[in-house]
Parts: structure tokens; C-alpha cells; sequence
């Protein structure tokens, strides 16, 4: 498009009293050619935004750039409309509020925003959706046919889009089919599952497609367009899908492992699956001589939250041994249940369910067990009764139940291993080393992706493909594929069902979003997308390798093959490349390369350094802006550059910063290891990396390697931001001038 | 207010908080109109005043950055602020809704400038920070606060302070005579995602609550380890301002308890064990003390759990605490129960007590006369035979953010199908 | 060696102890214990009581000086945040232990005998008198020693007025009340002896 440049700066809120905005205007007009250039002292209000409305209708302008506030804020006043690029300045914040009065240093500072956003805009188009070439499938394939999944394809079936619904066993329902019965909310009392009727309403509804005794076999395409290889019953069929939910369930902790407690060595301690299964098959006996039980004894936390076995909790368990205990009583009301406990676990409304246990006369002992013996054919255990504070000994037990907690269905029998790195410590004998959790090439075989980057959703340490934040708990890294149930975590029936309804929730809208080319969370509505320049590829992976959600694969030479509609529009790929062939219509090597070299850079004897700070978006800008607001002062002599996410910055970005004589470049990314908190997983971990080896380019140009830091930087660090700053500007000042200047 | 267009296909979303925002989006980004009503002058609710999140320790305003950001994105979504339900009649896909909207004194011309306050010298209670400190009655209600506009205390309409604000304001945005006004709604279906208040912890009368200056409670503690809370983020004794070396906190304080709140809120044993890593940071010498019934930190939550149990300077008690004493003279508290592992009395000091209190809903029922079921404490029961209004979050069920968004996530499904039934 | 489990014993608390079934729904909080103003006296407070009873402990239960002790101060039944009646419990256990022939507390029975024979005669207590028999029912000396021990407070109760230096007198309709007393305990439920 051709752009009709106009720049409208503000002077209010305390913005015409910090700059001229006479020479600003002198400056955009001999340096840009830029024509309009107007101020206007309550921009945001209605007069302010008509000024620019009647340039937009009268002089043809296009293309925007607004000097004010932050972005963050007036959002809505400045929309004028998805043909026309606007870009913010943010003269308010980072400028006015927080710089000296009428300073040259200011003046300059405010100058140089302006020169960056007009270098901006000239590498700016406007963005247009991506579409797909085949046609996009609005249906959505389930994999697992429990509670969970059965849940999610009657929900979407409820909303008005079609499911395939794939089932390895050849019956649907998992292990709700499986249960006598249920304890959800009210948690009055246990109900029926529901699990003949759910099986039945899926089977009849028209807009559900099952296959049983079936696995998918392979899943290639992405959002939008996924082809899925069924194999059910010995016969392929394939099927096309926009969106997948994955609810392949668990299953429960192998109690061979608990011989400790006698499972395996006396036949009437089981599990409370088995326990489950004999209540539901009809009579509650003695498994060595079938007759009939009158006292019982569940171990709770059999093998759970225990760093032997599965250091977490089930979460559930506390409730089924309650439930059991009521099958038991309601057998023989004379039964004695004795739970013995470490915590009694029942949150929420479901304490409710803990009472009437208790009032039912159940006997709940908090302890741990010693042992677990036999004698005269019955079953003792002795334990540690904490509250009574002596070892005690139940006798003539006629059961045993071990609640034994949940394993995702993704966790391996094995883990996997992989050849090592040459410089690996943890690699075996054979040059080996273990696939980590959260590669998607460590869990059990369910979805079959055929991704580059493995078959399986990552996951997370003890297996569960869960997201890893708290506030996006459906947050996916492979995008369009949502895990619900217990493969997410341990959870019980009623959860299970709210949280693959959530899942069918997302699953329908990435369709949706997809199908107008707009990205889904964390950049939800981005219609940009990064395009491959490939005649300049030189097959190095790294693009492939590093994208976080395993957007990119790779032809058999190496070529990268995007699947767009798996993008997330972070720019990691576009940071990972070498040859800076990836761009966006709006974000590119190439536009941050040219607001690097609008920077005015004053010659050395002027001693006034030029800092550059690259901050993500999400969380380190928005710290400076508040510590803005707060008034709080820093340098006038640093630039801040936004990105999308530090996993797009581009090493070319430092080499040609440092080459004009920029003294020094500060990254400010979020934080990263083990509790990330980077939006796009693992941004701000490439970007630090990527750093680490800059001294290579440093040393070429015989630079100091403190000219360049990468610094974790929160949301709420805004305190933190002026005296990081400070503290980066004392670091250049010892170092000196960059010797580059004026080259 | 009256150019809201709503029609039986719109989503009405009652709470604006962690909650009711990702219902919206949700709903929003597969394509429908989605209305969003919030009581408070800012958008957020209960997690804007929360320190840190568990297990992570992120802060809450990343995640909402993201929200805003997209609600910002999103022409799909009307948002009101000040605005609360004062009438909900009709069936599903058939609402008619009254909204009552509280003046804020200060309208869409505000720029955030903040010359109100410089102007303004009267102050009021922040309300932000539970009362802990005062703030001017101009104000912005925090920092982080989206949209970010100020608000003026009524106590100030009609006084000098009143008019100074609207003086100090060269853009026009103070309306003193601003009125509470009213506009009614169409909506196919309603989510009620108005979360909950921290239970009352003066009703527990053998913790003196109120009377003793350095019992707080669990909510309090979050403002106070919050760096744009009342202390700037030290955590410090509140009678005096001083250090802490010896803390205790106490678990359901008003939960499990027939007498109070006979549930579980879920979250607030994993809230204490979060709040002793604030303190352990800020304090490497300090002694923690949880006082409990039972742990409960579900699922992975457990590892946080093991995490603080590994703290040699935090003790584990198995204890319901049955009184606190104040020491007139320094303050601090003399704790005393029975330590129910060992048999033995407790009787120990302390120089600040954090009271664990559990989450009271929000209750819909008084507002509402369309037919909706609600559990005998208040909670919205999703009853499959009253379909159309949906609660949501905390409005259900007791529990945390994640669990919150999920439900949320699963609340905007349930209220497109109210729509698509139509 | 382990103590065995027993359910016997709770399930003849919960048949016949007033309120015996409302100790299932303990979940061990300790509270009670906490807010006992005699909790320094009892050798189990009531939450260790109902662990006992759920263990099958007989004969610690019923020996107990804690079951006997209570005062009916309210404390416990109103925060136990279980809505147990511990007072009612403890009192109930106490009372099944006399039909049981189990010879409560010596000195509370002695208490409790002294205090009966003092409102059946008189009508009211008298705070000098009462001590005293009770005192002197160690033994001429040690009682004479217990109660110059229990002086100080005597002169405060006198300092404020809760005790008369003359004897108390007896209550005007005497009469009425022993029949009442009477009936009470051929009803068999108004006192301990």
C-alpha cells in the first residue's frame, strides 16, 4: 500500500511541557517526508481524534503514528480501522513522566521515538489472514472414549459441530463404565454414573462419529486441517478434523510395586480399582474364599504422595475409599470400615460427603501403616496411629483396599531414550541419555503427530501433557490439541466432565479463529504470519528445532515445511534464523534493524551513551510503563524496542547495533527454568542462549560482553526497572564509549 | 448506556474477574457477543489483589495483561465497570436483565493524568488494600487497574475536595453530578461468575480478629507481601511496623466448621504454604508455624507442599488453635490449643497471626427471580434441568485460579449452547 | 507391642451414651481440648476421649478423671466446628459410668456428697462450711492445713463480697425443695449420689 504519513503527537498530560514539538515536526518533515504533523493538547479526546478522522478522510492518510500515551491505553479511541496502520509512541509514559523537563536529553529521546516509529512504518504492511489451501473441517476429533472424552463430544455436538470420537477398547466408557457408582457435586450422597446413558446418548447422536476398538495411527496437518489415519477393528479409515481433544484417561499405579503393603503376596488386599470392579460386578467378598466381608480396611495414599512411588496426589482417592466404604456398609450395615489416612482430602463442597462418611460410622485413623500380615486367614495391619500416639494393630481384617493413585495414560512404561550429546554428563554406557518430559517425543503413544519436533503432546515431569500455567490452564503447546481429564491431572468424574467441556470449548474456537487466519492465545486475532523466504535457506534446522509449539517440519534436506495454522505468532523462528528469511508483515529482522539505525548516535566527545532495551511486551514493557506512572526516572540516554517475545530477537540485531556505535543493548525478558513464565514456553530461554553466544561476534569487533545483558524482568518489577537501568548504564560508563561511534 | 445492543443471542457475563474475563473471551473469540458486567471500578477482581500465585509464584498481572489485551482486541465484547445485576427475568435464550450502573464521577475523558489526586486532599479507606491504608478519594483503584480511569469517593461530591478535583482536570472527565443510572438487557444465557468475599474473620470471636492488631487474615497478607500494597510489599508487624521473627498461621480459621462456613475452601492450605515462602524470602531467620487440620495441596500441588516442608524454619502442627491473647505491652500473641499429635497444650507466642479464612459466594438468589438452583451455602448448582444460567469460578464451587479458568472455559461452552439451542 | 483395635466399645458408646453417636462425626480439630478452662486438670481432653472410645479403649475411657470433670462451661459444644455435643458426650460417658458400678473421681464424689447434703439441709451453699467438711474429710490435720491453704481466697471472695462471715441461713420453703430433691433422684437422673 502507499502510505500517507501522519504523526499527531500529544501535548497533553504533561507531554507539551516536557518537548518542543515545533523541531519534531521540522525533523519527521526533512528526515521522512513526512507532511502532517500536528499537536494537539487533549489528543484522545473527541476534538483530537476528529483532527486525525478528517486527515484520514481529507488528506488520505493512512498510516498513523500516534505520540502519546502508552498503548496499553486509549486502544479503542485510536481504532481507525483494520486498513489503516497505526503505530503508538508512547511520549507519555516513557518520556514525559519519566524524563527531565525541557532537557536536550529528552528532546533527543523523544526525537529518536518518533525516527523509530517512522523507520517502523516503513517496513509495516498490512497483514493478510492466512488461508489454507484445502478447506478447513469444523469437526472435531476426540481421542478416548471415558467420561472426559465422551463429555467433550456430546458438548460439541451441543454446540452444533461434529465428533469423531476414537476408543481403544470396544466399548465406550472407560473407566466410568467400570464404577457401581458416583460422588460429585452435592456430595450428598453416591449417585448413579450415568455411564449406560452417556454411552447410549453418544451412540445416538448423529452428529457423533465412533470408532471403537480403534487407534489413531497417524495425525498430520494442523488446526483447521488435520488428517487423521484411523485404524479400528483392523480396518484404516481416515477422517479430516479442525481441532482435537485428547482424553485418554489413566490408569491406576501399579500395586505389584506395592508389596509392602501385601498386594501380590495376600489375595485379600487389592486395589480400589479392583474393589470397584468386584462392588459393580454385585457382591462385595473375600477374593481367596468368597465370603463375605465384615471388616475392611483401605490404605489411603497406597503408593501416592510418596517419593518412592507417585510423589503427588490423586486427588480423588479420599473420596472413592468414602464411596467404597458406603458399598461395603450398605451390604451389611453391621461392616466396620476403618480408612487410614495421612490428610483427609475432600475440598470444597465435597467435605460435605467426608461427614456423612463419618456419620455413616466409618472409623478414620490418620497414621501410617507398618504392616500388613495375615493370620488365621484373616489380614492384620498394624500401624502408627498418630492421634491416639501408639502403634496399633487392626485385626481380623476380611479386606484390604489400597487406594492406589492415578498414572496419566501418557506417562511410558520406559522412558525413552536418545542418543546423547558428544558433551553430555548424564549420558550411559551406550551414549545414551533420557527424552525429557517435555519433548513430545517421551509419552505413550495416542495422537501418532506427525511433527518434527515428536508423536505426543509434551508433557510435564510426572507425565501429565498439562499446561503449564495457572491462568491459562488449557494452554497448549501443540496448537488446536487439548488434553482434558485425567491425562491433565488426577482428577474425579465431575471434574473430568467440566474440564473436557472447557477443552471442546477451546478445540471449537481455534476452529473458528483458524478459520479466518486469526491466531489463537496467547496472540488471539493476530492475522499476521511468519512467510519463508526459501530461496535463501540454507537448511540449518534451528527454525524447525526451536519453535516452541512444533509449527515446522522439515522435508527429508532439511527445508522447513510451516504449518501456519499451528503458528502462535511469537517470532521465535523468525529470531532462530540466520539467514533472516522469516518475517511477518508487521515484525521483521529487517524493520527492528531499521529502528535500530534511526537511533541518532552522538559522537563520542558528547558523552551521551545510547543504551538499547528490548523488552517483551507482555510483561516488561507494561513494568516500564507502571514504573511511568509511578513517576519513577531513568537514563534519557536508553531506547526501548518491544517485541513479540525475546525468542524473536536476532543476533544480527546486536551486530548491527554495536557496528553504528550503540554502547550497549539490555534485554529484558521473562523469567525462565523450571517455572517459566514466558507466554510462548521457551522465548526468553532462546533468547538468553542465543545471547550467551554473542560473545563470538562481541570479540570479533573486540567489544566488552557486558555491553550486551539479558535480565529477567516480571510484570510487577517495575520498581526493579529504573535501577536495573541504572545499574546498566554504570556498566557502560565503566567500560567506556562504543569505539564504533561516528564509523 | 443505551446504545447497548443486546439481543437473545448475547452472553451475559456477570463478574468481571478471573473467572468471568475468560469466560467472555472464550465465548468471544469462537465468534459471539458477549456482554461483561464488573461492580468494581476495574476489571480483575479477586486475583488483582493477590501477591503471587501457587504453585509458580508468578504474579497475577501477567496473565490478565494477556486478557485485557485480548478483551482489547476483541469488538466482541461490551464491558461495564460499577455495574451490577439489580434483575434477571425470563428462561433460557430468552433473558431480560437490569443492570444498575454506580456513578464514578469521572468519565471516558479521563486520561489517567492523575491531577485529581494531586488536588484532592481528603482520603478514605483503601479498599484495595482491605483498609489496611488510606488513599486519596481521588483515586486510581491500583496500579495495574484496567480500564485505567479514576474514580471519585461519593464522600467527596458536594464538598471543597470535590470541586478541587473537578478544577485540577483539563480534560473535562470530572462529573460531579453524575447519577446512578439503569439499562436493561437481552441475553440468551448468563454466566454468573461473581466469585467470593473472604469469610468474615471477626465471626470467629476466639481469634480477635479486629481487636488484635496483628492478627490478619490470609487476604490482608497478600496485600501486604504486594509491592503496591499498604507496606510497599514488607511484610511488618501492624501494630508497630516492626520486623517478624516468629509468625503462625492458622488454618481454617471459619472453615470445616459447621459453626461458620461448613466446607472446604480448597485453596487456603496452599495459600498459607505459599504465604510462608513471602516470609521466608523476606525473612531468612523467621519461624513459621501452620497450624492445621488436614494439609490438603491436591495433585501436583503436592510438591509445593514437600517443597516448604523441607524449610527447617517451617513447623507443621496438627491443631485447631481455640484462643488468642494479645500481650498488651508488645503486641504480640499467645496461641493456645492442643497439639493433637504429641497430646500436649500448646501455649506459644507470636508476633503476628495469619488467619487462614475460607471464600463466602456471592450469591445470585437475591437478584435473581428466573428459576436457578443454588446449594444450601449459596453456590450456584448447575442444575442440567435449569439450563441458561451457568455459574462460574468460584460462584460454583470453592477453588483456585486454574481450576477458575477451567470452569470458566467450560461455563462459556455451556452458554453458546444456550444460544445454539434457540 | 501394639494396642489392638476394638469397634465394640464404640458401638456400645453410640447405644448407650447420651449423645455417644454425635462423637463420629470428630474429625480430630482439638479444639475442644484447647478451650477446656479445665484442660490443665482432665488426663485426656474430650478429643483424646473420643480417639480412645474409637480405638476401643474401655477401660482409659471410663477410669478417666476427664469424664467427670467437665462443668458444662459451654465452650467446647459451641466451637466444636463439628456441632458435637461434648458436653453432653462427657457428661453422658460419666453418667453411664456410674450405672456401670465404675466409682467416679474419690475426692469429686465426696465433692458431690458434701454439696448434696448441704443443699438438702439448708437450701443454699455457704462458701466457709462447704470447703470445710470437705477438707476435713482427708483427716482432722491435712484438713485443717487444706483449707488454711484455700484462706487467701477466702479473704478475696470476702474482699468482694461473694462470701458472708456469718453462717448462711436456711432458704425460706425448705420444704418444697426437698421434695423436689426427693424426686429428682428417684427419678434417678438429678445427682451423682
Amino acid at each position: 500500500m502507499d502510505k500517507n504519513i501522519g504523526i499527531y503527537i500529544c501535548t497533553g498530560c504533561g507531554i507539551g511541557d516536557m518537548l518542543d514539538c515545533d523541531p519534531i515536526a521540522e525533523m519527521a518533515s526533512d528526515e521522512y517526508s513526512v507532511s502532517i504533523c500536528k499537536n494537539h493538547p487533549f489528543l484522545c479526546g473527541a476534538e483530537g481524534v476528529d483532527l486525525i478522522k478528517k486527515d484520514i478522510e481529507g488528506e488520505g492518510v493512512n498510516t498513523i503514528i500516534i505520540a502519546a500515551c502508552s498503548p496499553r491505553v486509549n486502544y479503542d479511541v485510536f481504532d481507525f480501522g483494520q486498513d489503516k496502520i497505526i503505530e503508538r509512541v508512547n511520549f507519555r509514559e516513557h518520556v514525559a513522566w519519566s524524563q527531565a523537563e525541557k532537557d536536550e536529553n529528552t528532546q533527543m529521546l523523544a526525537e529518536d521515538y518518533i525516527k523509530m516509529a517512522c523507520a517502523k512504518i516503513g517496513r509495516t504492511d498490512l497483514p493478510e489472514p492466512f488461508k489454507a489451501e484445502e478447506e478447513y473441517s469444523k469437526d472435531i476429533l476426540v481421542v478416548g472414549g471415558g467420561v472426559a472424552g465422551m463429555t467433550a463430544a456430546l458438548e460439541t455436538a451441543k454446540a452444533g459441530y461434529n465428533a469423531i470420537l476414537v476408543e481403544k477398547d470396544p466399548k465406550l466408557g472407560g473407566f466410568l463404565a467400570k464404577m457401581k457408582k458416583n460422588v460429585t457435586l452435592p456430595y450428598k450422597d453416591i449417585s448413579d454414573t450415568g455411564a449406560e446413558a452417556m454411552i447410549k446418548a453418544v451412540s445416538d447422536n448423529p452428529k457423533i462419529k465412533v470408532y471403537t476398538s480403534a487407534a489413531v495411527e497417524k495425525i498430520s496437518g494442523g488446526p483447521g486441517i488435520f488428517s487423521v489415519e484411523i485404524k479400528a477393528n483392523g480396518n484404516s479409515a481416515t477422517e479430516r478434523a479442525g481441532a482435537i481433544v485428547q482424553a485418554t484417561g489413566w490408569v491406576p499405579y501399579d500395586a505389584n510395586k506395592l508389596g509392602h503393603l501385601g498386594y501380590g503376596k495376600f489375595k485379600n488386599v487389592i486395589t480400589n480399582v479392583e474393589m470397584e470392579e468386584m462392588a459393580a460386578a454385585g457382591k462385595i467378598t473375600r477374593p481367596s474364599d468368597g465370603k463375605d466381608v465384615k471388616n475392611v480396611l483401605f490404605i489411603q495414599c497406597a503408593g501416592s504422595r510418596d517419593p518412592e512411588h507417585l510423589p503427588y496426589c490423586s486427588s480423588s482417592c479420599c473420596l472413592v475409599s468414602m464411596k467404597q466404604a458406603t458399598y461395603v456398609k450398605e451390604q451389611n450395615p453391621e461392616a466396620v470400615n476403618y480408612i487410614l489416612y495421612k490428610d483427609i482430602r475432600t475440598v470444597g463442597q465435597s467435605e460435605d460427603f467426608y461427614r456423612k462418611a463419618q456419620m455413616d460410622g466409618n472409623v478414620f485413623i490418620r497414621g501410617s501403616v507398618e504392616e500388613v500380615g495375615e493370620s488365621g486367614g484373616n489380614l492384620y495391619v498394624s500401624a502408627n496411629d498418630e492421634l491416639l500416639g501408639e502403634k496399633i494393630k487392626i485385626e481380623e481384617l476380611d479386606l484390604v483396599v489400597l487406594a492406589v493413585g492415578m498414572v496419566p495414560r501418557s506417562l511410558p512404561a520406559e522412558i525413552p531414550k536418545i542418543k546423547a550429546p558428544s558433551d553430555s554428563k548424564e549420558a550411559d554406557a551406550d551414549g545414551m541419555i533420557e527424552v525429557k518430559p517435555d519433548s513430545g517425543f517421551f509419552a505413550t503413544s495416542a495422537l501418532n503427530l506427525a511433527y518434527r519436533q515428536g508423536p505426543e503432546l509434551p508433557t510435564l515431569k510426572y507425565g501429565f501433557p498439562d499446561s503449564h500455567f495457572i491462568c491459562f490452564p488449557y494452554e497448549t503447546r501443540r496448537t488446536g490439541i487439548y488434553s482434558a481429564g485425567c491425562i491433565r491431572r488426577p482428577m474425579e468424574v465431575g471434574k473430568a466432565k467440566d474440564d473436557a467441556t472447557g477443552a471442546a470449548m477451546k478445540a471449537i474456537q481455534c476452529i473458528e479463529a483458524t478459520s479466518i487466519g486469526m491466531a489463537v492465545h496467547p496472540r488471539a486475532g493476530d492475522i499476521s504470519y511468519p512467510e519463508f523466504n526459501m530461496s535463501r535457506c540454507t537448511q540449518c534446522k534451528r527454525c524447525t528445532e526451536e519453535c516452541p509449539f512444533g509449527a515446522i517440519n522439515e522435508d527429508e534436506k532439511g527445508n522447513p515445511l510451516p504449518s501456519p495454522t499451528r503458528c502462535r505468532r511469537c517470532g521465535t523462528c523468525m529470531g532462530a534464523c540466520p539467514e533472516r528469511i522469516i518475517s511477518f508483515k508487521n515484525y521483521s529482522v529487517g524493520m527492528i534493524g531499521d529502528m535500530l539505525k534511526a537511533v541518532s548516535v552522538p559522537e563520542e566527545d558528547e558523552e551521551k551513551p545510547r543504551v538499547i532495551v528490548f523488552v517483551c511486551e507482555n510483561d516488561a514493557y507494561p513494568a516500564v510503563d507502571m514504573a511511568g506512572i509511578k513517576k519513577m526516572n531513568w537514563s534519557p540516554y536508553v531506547r526501548f524496542v518491544p517485541v513479540r517475545c525475546l525468542g524473536s530477537i536476532a543476533l544480527v540485531w546486536v551486530a548491527d547495533a554495536l557496528a553504528r556505535g550503540i554502547d550497549g543493548l539490555l534485554f529484558m525478558g521473562c523469567r525462565h527454568g523450571d517455572d517459566y513464565q514466558c507466554h510462548f514456553v521457551k522465548g526468553s530461554e532462546l533468547a538468553n542462549t542465543r545471547l550467551s553466544k554473542v560473545s563470538e561476534t562481541l570479540d570479533r569487533l573486540s567489544l566488552e560482553s557486558d555491553r550486551v545483558k539479558f535480565i529477567e524482568v516480571g510484570i510487577t518489577d517495575c520498581d526493579k526497572v529504573p535501577a536495573i537501568i541504572s545499574e546498566f548504564m554504570e556498566t557502560i560508563e565503566s567500560v567506556g564509549p562504543n569505539p564504533y561511534k561516528g564509523w | 448506556m443505551a446504545d447497548v445492543q443486546t439481543t437473545n443471542q448475547s452472553i451475559l457475563v456477570v463478574g468481571g474477574g478471573i473467572s468471568g474475563i475468560t469466560t467472555a473471551l472464550e465465548a468471544a473469540e469462537a465468534g459471539y457477543d458477549v456482554v461483561l458486567l464488573e461492580k468494581n471500578p476495574y476489571l480483575g477482581g479477586r486475583v488483582t489483589q493477590l501477591h503471587q500465585y501457587f504453585p509458580k509464584l508468578c504474579p497475577p498481572s501477567c496473565g490478565l495483561e494477556i486478557n485485557f489485551k485480548r478483551l482489547k482486541a476483541n469488538p466482541r465484547i461490551r464491558f461495564f465497570t460499577m455495574a451490577e445485576v439489580a434483575g434477571i427475568s425470563g428462561k433460557e435464550g430468552d433473558y431480560d436483565v437490569k443492570v444498575k450502573i454506580s456513578p464514578r464521577y469521572v468519565n471516558e475523558k479521563c486520561t489517567g493524568c492523575g491531577k485529581c489526586a494531586e488536588a484532592c486532599t481528603a482520603e478514605v479507606d483503601n479498599p484495595f488494600n482491605y483498609g489496611m491504608d488510606k488513599i486519596k478519594a481521588a483515586y486510581l483503584p491500583h496500579g495495574f487497574a484496567f480500564p485505567m480511569r479514576y474514580v471519585l469517593d461519593p464522600s467527596i461530591v458536594g464538598t471543597d475536595d470535590g470541586k478541587k478535583c473537578k478544577d485540577a482536570c483539563q480534560y473535562d472527565a470530572i462529573d460531579l453530578d453524575m447519577k446512578e443510572t439503569s439499562f436493561d438487557l437481552k441475553a440468551g444465557a448468563i454466566v454468573w461468575a461473581t466469585g467470593w468475599n473472604p469469610y468474615d474473620a471477626a465471626k470467629v470471636e476466639y481469634y480477635g480478629f479486629g481487636e488484635n492488631k496483628n492478627v490478619i487474615t490470609n487476604v490482608m497478607m497478600e496485600r501486604m507481601a504486594s509491592m503496591n500494597g499498604p507496606t510497599g510489599g514488607k511484610i511488618v508487624r501492624p501494630s508497630d511496623g516492626k520486623e517478624i521473627k516468629n509468625i503462625a498461621f492458622i488454618q481454617c480459621a471459619g472453615s470445616r466448621d459447621e459453626n461458620h462456613l461448613a466446607y472446604c475452601s480448597g485453596i487456603c492450605c496452599v495459600a498459607s504454604l505459599k504465604q510462608t515462602r513471602y516470609i521466608r524470602e523476606q525473612y531468612p531467620d523467621c519461624e513459621v508455624t501452620v497450624f492445621f487440620i488436614d494439609i490438603r495441596a491436591l495433585d501436583r500441588l503436592e510438591d509445593f507442599y514437600t517443597m516448604v516442608k523441607e524449610d527447617q524454619k517451617v513447623k507443621f502442627i496438627k491443631s485447631k488453635i481455640a484462643t488468642i491473647t494479645e500481650d498488651g505491652a508488645t503486641g504480640n500473641l499467645v496461641l493456645e490449643g492442643e497439639n493433637t499429635n504429641t497430646g500436649e497444650q500448646i501455649k506459644a507466642t507470636f508476633d503476628m497471626v495469619v488467619l487462614a479464612t475460607g471464600m463466602a459466594p456471592n450469591s445470585i438468589k437475591s437478584v435473581c427471580s428466573a428459576d436457578v438452583s443454588c446449594d444450601e451455602y449459596g453456590f450456584i448448582a448447575n442444575d442440567p434441568a435449569k439450563a441458561g444460567i451457568y455459574g462460574a469460578g468460584c460462584a460454583r464451587r470453592p477453588t483456585d485460579v486454574a481450576s477458575s479458568v477451567q470452569d470458566a472455559t467450560s461455563s462459556a461452552l455451556r452458554a453458546i449452547q444456550s444460544i445454539a439451542r434457540r | 507391642m501394639a494396642g489392638n483395635y476394638d469397634p465394640s466399645f464404640a458401638k456400645e458408646v453410640f447405644d448407650n451414651v447420651d449423645s455417644g453417636e454425635e462423637i463420629k462425626m470428630c474429625m480430630q480439630c482439638g479444639i475442644c481440648a484447647g478451650s477446656c478452662p479445665l484442660r490443665h486438670e482432665m488426663d485426656y481432653p474430650p478429643r483424646q476421649i473420643f480417639t480412645l472410645i474409637r480405638a476401643g479403649r474401655r477401660d482409659e475411657v471410663m477410669n478417666s478423671k476427664a469424664i467427670k470433670l467437665c462443668t458444662s462451661c459451654y465452650r467446647c459444644k459451641v466451637r466444636c466446628p463439628r456441632g458435637i455435643p461434648v458436653i453432653d458426650v462427657m457428661h453422658g460417658l460419666a453418667h453411664y459410668g456410674i450405672k456401670k458400678g465404675i466409682i467416679p473421681r474419690k475426692g469429686t464424689a465426696a465433692f458431690g456428697g458434701e454439696f448434696w447434703k448441704m443443699i438438702y439441709n439448708i437450701g443454699r451453699i455457704d462458701e466457709k462450711t462447704l470447703p470445710l467438711k470437705y477438707n476435713l474429710l482427708e483427716g482432722l490435720v491435712p484438713g485443717i492445713k487444706s483449707t488454711i491453704e484455700m484462706a487467701p481466697m477466702g479473704i478475696q471472695m470476702f474482699l468482694h463480697h461473694r462470701m458472708k462471715l456469718l453462717p448462711e441461713r436456711k432458704i425460706k420453703g425448705i420444704k418444697e425443695l426437698r421434695k423436689m430433691l426427693d424426686k429428682a433422684k428417684e427419678m434417678g437422673k438429678g445427682g451423682a449420689n
